[in-house]
């Protein structure tokens, strides 16, 4: 086949939203990497100026600016692939050319390796094994699912397997039988909240889109899971896309939104070819298109894929990414629910959320209530990682107590071995120990105690591991991902990782506790968006609860600076 | 911002304990500022839209678990909002002495740039030369770039982007940009060129809202040695016909530089690059101080006015007189005044009866 010319790329995506993305991705497959004569065809393809441009590209992680880049092997140095020997693997691969990636959502199978387009497994000892992405382990407990309820089945991926069990009857009911307002009330009712982690009340989102002018109306399913220790929204799009779709339509119809977008985080390769053939199926099926069912109503689906950066995953980030600006975050107010993608009203939902809210239109919100233990409404997907027996994605219903999901379900500690700590939110929740692991997973007694659940990731760390080496990977992670426009977090999680790390810092733990609080006291409280406002409170988690290591390498660093200076 | 609806109804919204109207839109920092508060900010240049990005503006608002930026938060009616309590200034001071900690140098000559004193103002009035959060610096001088115009002093940089936004926003010239990320970020080019090879018309906007000084008027600095304190002389910037207004900055008798005057009428702040830099001519040597006639021998000779206008009118009547009224063909320029041009033409028109008059500014 002929390479494709600049002129035939332009054409190709000039003509969907969005171009940006997928055009530099199409140069960057092109060519190897994104050369200086891709970027001045785009600038004047899409009119951007040349400078804006470059600098968005440097940006984003994985897009390579020099020959070959494109293609090189990409190791996850994550957390948990860290503990799984990622720093051996990746000295090995070096070699030919491999680099270090962020956490890569593949921490129930580590270690995760890219090679091109390719999800692989890997070893310290260097092997490199290709196999499926695993399923959510069988839930141990007799709680109901919602997300997993079928995720299991076979096939499940496939349109006709999907509709087999109930798949697109919620759509179709919707369309035929219900209101655009009766759909939101069932959403509201269920108390259905955001699973990306804010937890906004989905359905007063969906109201607000619907009631807010502006035309025409964005559905963005926001894919781009990159908070460390999470994997849940991939098994989901992986297993179960046309749940993701429907949720989808069904918010569409809702709001009478005409457009969507699914912003899918670079590392899932997988998942990108599984959810183009869902949504070509859907579309062939007529629960897409020009005339969704029937309706007259358009509803179009385009994926677009993120370049690597974790803060695209907040949502102002997002939009300015799919809109090809810089990925900054928006300042707010105003909302995406009434200034979103290109201005206009906007539902931003996290992945489990819209497959979540295709269920409960079937079932019903009373159905969706009752799924939670007591008075919370529904379930949350929870991805375990780490020192654990069973790692994997859980689906737990809320107010349900933590330890019996790490003990019972996940099979506790590995032998000989006991929990020394986990985090919450993935890393954005900082660490929690001993007696404070009696808690239940809902928001209000998680809260309660100042933590969140966020998008669900809880890493455990057992007591064979270096809680400062651990706290100083999670912050060498916020440093990378910082994106630089607010003051507190570009230079607060540079200063506390250096501190982490022992490079710098007071050399008496008095003052080297001042300053590490300092910082994060004002990141926590002014930071533009929630990346600064999380990051601290892995040091804060760390100074409260490991008072002893911390003082050991308050001393061992000082103690290694005056060796130096001898 | 200009707010022209006479429709809006003023609102109230409380600051520090005081009841203020305000107009529907405002931010809640431009209705401090106007109030005599003197919010700090790093970010903020009243001619851009509001960033966010420093985070030194925050002020806290009733019903806000966090404090907010003022400088993006529109006030709402009702609105209770404070400026200073200790704990805001606390996180400011902090965040001051990390932005100490991450530059070279803050004290900085004062012909760098029209704003070049805003942060070490700030840090001042902190008080945050505390030594604290030291670590790595941020920020790459870019000694490579030899323009003569602007230094590229980004030791220095605070990762503002004031510079950025004020070559999109108000000069619309896209020239600079930022790359990288977090601790890594670097104000930029395309390619991470040099100014003269991007899109750059080096107008110097960037260098007079810089607030600490990276980026520099080179040519000012170079005065830095000269003796005698700084003074600003405002005028109308002598080249087109626009009248942007300037402060002319000199030390004794001589012109080390040029401001654009915010508050100028035509240009709020905005010069192009002949405004901001070509002010040589004024003391150049070549400068001519006396009439000069050619002689026989071919050279210029110095000589008084009566001789060398008497030569110029017999030059254009022997022309005119050989070849007709048309043969002749005045150019004005673009930086005479009005009567000047006003009598040039008059001198073609009715002294030679010809049309044949023009200005430079043409192209």
């Amino acid at each position: 086949m002929a390479v494709a010319t600049d002129r035939e790329l332009l054409e190709r995506w000039r003509s969907e939203p969005a171009p940006l993305l997928p055009l530099l991705h199409a140069f960057h497959e092109r060519d190897g990497f994104v050369t200086e004569d891709a970027l001045r065809a785009i600038s004047r393809g899409l009119r951007t100026p040349l400078a804006d441009l470059f600098g968005t590209v440097t940006f984003y992680h994985h897009l390579a600016r020099e020959p070959g880049g494109a293609g090189a092997a990409r190791v996850c140095t994550g957390l948990i692939c860290r503990l799984n020997g990622a720093v051996e693997l990746l000295e090995r691969m070096r070699a030919e050319g491999a680099k270090a990636m962020p956490c890569s959502g593949g921490c129930d199978d580590p270690v995760h390796v890219l090679v091109g387009d390719d999800v692989l497994v890997g070893t310290a000892a260097g092997t490199l094994e290709r196999r499926p992405a695993l399923l959510p382990p069988l839930n141990p407990g007799d709680s109901r699912e919602c997300v997993f309820s079928h995720i299991r089945t076979d096939d499940r991926a496939r349109i006709d397997v999907y509709e087999d069990t109930g798949g697109y009857e919620a759509l179709k009911n919707a369309v035929r039988d219900l209101t655009p307002q009766q759909v939101i009330e069932i959403i509201a009712a269920s108390g259905l909240n955001g699973r990306g982690g804010a937890g906004f009340h989905t359905g007063t989102k969906w109201k607000l889109v619907a009631e807010a002018p502006g035309e025409p109306k964005t559905i963005v399913c926001n894919a781009d899971e990159g908070e460390p220790g999470c994997f849940k929204d991939r098994v989901v799009m992986d297993y179960d896309p046309h749940a993701v779709i429907e949720g989808m339509a069904l918010a569409a119809y809702a709001t009478g939104a005409t457009r969507g977008f699914i912003y899918l985080r670079y590392e899932y390769p997988r998942a990108l070819v599984i959810l183009e053939n869902a949504i070509a199926e859907a579309r062939q099926a007529g629960y897409l298109g020009e005339s969704v069912l029937g309706t007259g109503s358009r509803f179009e689906i385009y994926v677009r894929r993120g370049a690597g950066a974790y803060i695209c995953g907040e949502e102002g980030a997002l939009l300015n990414s799919l809109e090809g600006r810089h990925p900054f975050p928006r300042n707010r107010p105003p909302f995406p629910v009434t200034r979103g993608y290109e201005n206009k009203p906007t539902v931003v939902n996290n992945v489990e959320t819209l497959a979540a809210a295709a269920h409960i239109v079937r079932n019903g919100a009373d159905w969706y209530q009752s799924l939670g233990i007591g008075h919370h409404a529904g379930t949350k997907i929870v991805s375990l990682s780490g020192d654990i027996q069973r790692p994997g994605n859980y689906e737990v219903p809320l107010g349900f107590p933590l330890r019996t999901l790490l003990d019972d379900w996940a099979g506790g500690a590995r032998p000989r071995r006991a929990i020394q700590a986990v985090t919450m939110a993935g890393l954005s929740g900082g660490f929690l120990v001993g007696s404070h692991l009696d808690i239940t997973l809902d928001e209000p007694s998680l809260r309660s105690r100042g933590l969140f659940l966020g998008a669900g990731g809880i890493m455990v760390f057992d007591d064979s591991r270096d809680m400062i080496e651990m706290a100083h990977a999670a912050m060498e992670f916020f440093v990378a991902e910082s994106c630089g426009k607010c003051f507190p977090c570009r230079i607060g999680t540079q200063r506390l990782e250096e501190r982490l790390a022992g490079r710098a810092g007071p050399s008496d733990l008095g003052p080297w506790l001042d300053e590490v609080n300092d910082i994060g006291r004002t990141m926590k409280a002014i930071s533009a968006c929630g990346l600064g406002t999380a990051a601290p409170l892995i040091s804060e988690s760390l100074v409260k609860y490991f008072p002893e290591q911390v003082e050991r390498h308050v001393r061992r660093s000082r103690d290694e600076t005056a060796t130096l200076k001898r | 911002m200009i707010m022209s609806n006479p429709d809006r109804k003023l609102q109230k919204m409380v600051i520090d304990g005081v009841e203020i109207d305000y107009t529907p839109g405002e931010t809640i920092y431009q209705i401090a500022d106007r109030s005599g508060k003197h919010i700090p900010t790093l970010c903020n240049d009243p001619r851009l839209e509001p960033f966010g990005g420093c985070r030194l503006c925050v002020v806290e608002v009733d019903g806000s678990s966090n404090p907010v930026a003022s400088c993006t938060t529109k006030a709402t009616p009702g609105m209770v909002v404070r400026t200073n309590t200790d704990c805001l200034e606390e996180y400011r001071r902090v965040l001051l002495e990390l932005l100490v900690s991450e530059n070279r140098e803050i004290d900085v000559d004062t012909l760098r740039g029209y704003a070049s004193q805003e942060f070490a103002e700030l840090v001042d009035r902190y008080d945050a030369r505390s030594g604290r959060f030291v670590g790595v610096r941020s920020g790459r001088s870019r000694t490579d770039d030899d323009n003569p115009f602007i230094l590229r002093d980004y030791d220095l940089c605070i990762s503002c982007y004031r510079c950025v936004r004020v070559c999109a926003e108000r000069e619309g010239d896209y020239a600079i940009s930022v790359m990288n990320r977090g601790f890594r970020t670097q104000i930029t080019t395309e390619f991470e060129g040099l100014l003269a090879d991007s899109a750059c018309t080096f107008c110097g906007q960037c260098i007079q809202t810089c607030p600490t000084g990276a980026l520099a008027d080179r040519k000012a600095i170079s005065a830095a040695e000269l003796q005698g304190a700084v003074e600003k002389t405002r005028t109308v910037c002598p080249y087109c016909g626009v009248g942007c207004s300037v402060d002319i900055l000199t030390k004794g008798d001589t012109i080390v530089g040029v401001h654009p005057a915010m508050d100028g009428p035509a240009n709020l702040g905005a010069l192009c690059v002949k405004g901001q830099f070509a002010f040589d001519f004024v003391q150049h040597q070549d400068r001519l101080s006396a009439p000069l006639v050619r002689g026989e021998d071919g050279e210029l000779h110095e000589t008084d006015w009566d001789t060398a206008l008497d030569r110029a009118a017999a030059g254009f009547s022997d022309v005119v007189a050989n070849h007709g009224r048309h043969s002749v063909y005045a150019v004005a320029s673009g930086r005479a005044p009005n009567e000047a041009a006003y009598i040039l033409q008059k001198f073609m028109r009715a002294g030679w009866g010809t049309n044949h008059i023009d200005n430079c500014s043409r192209a």
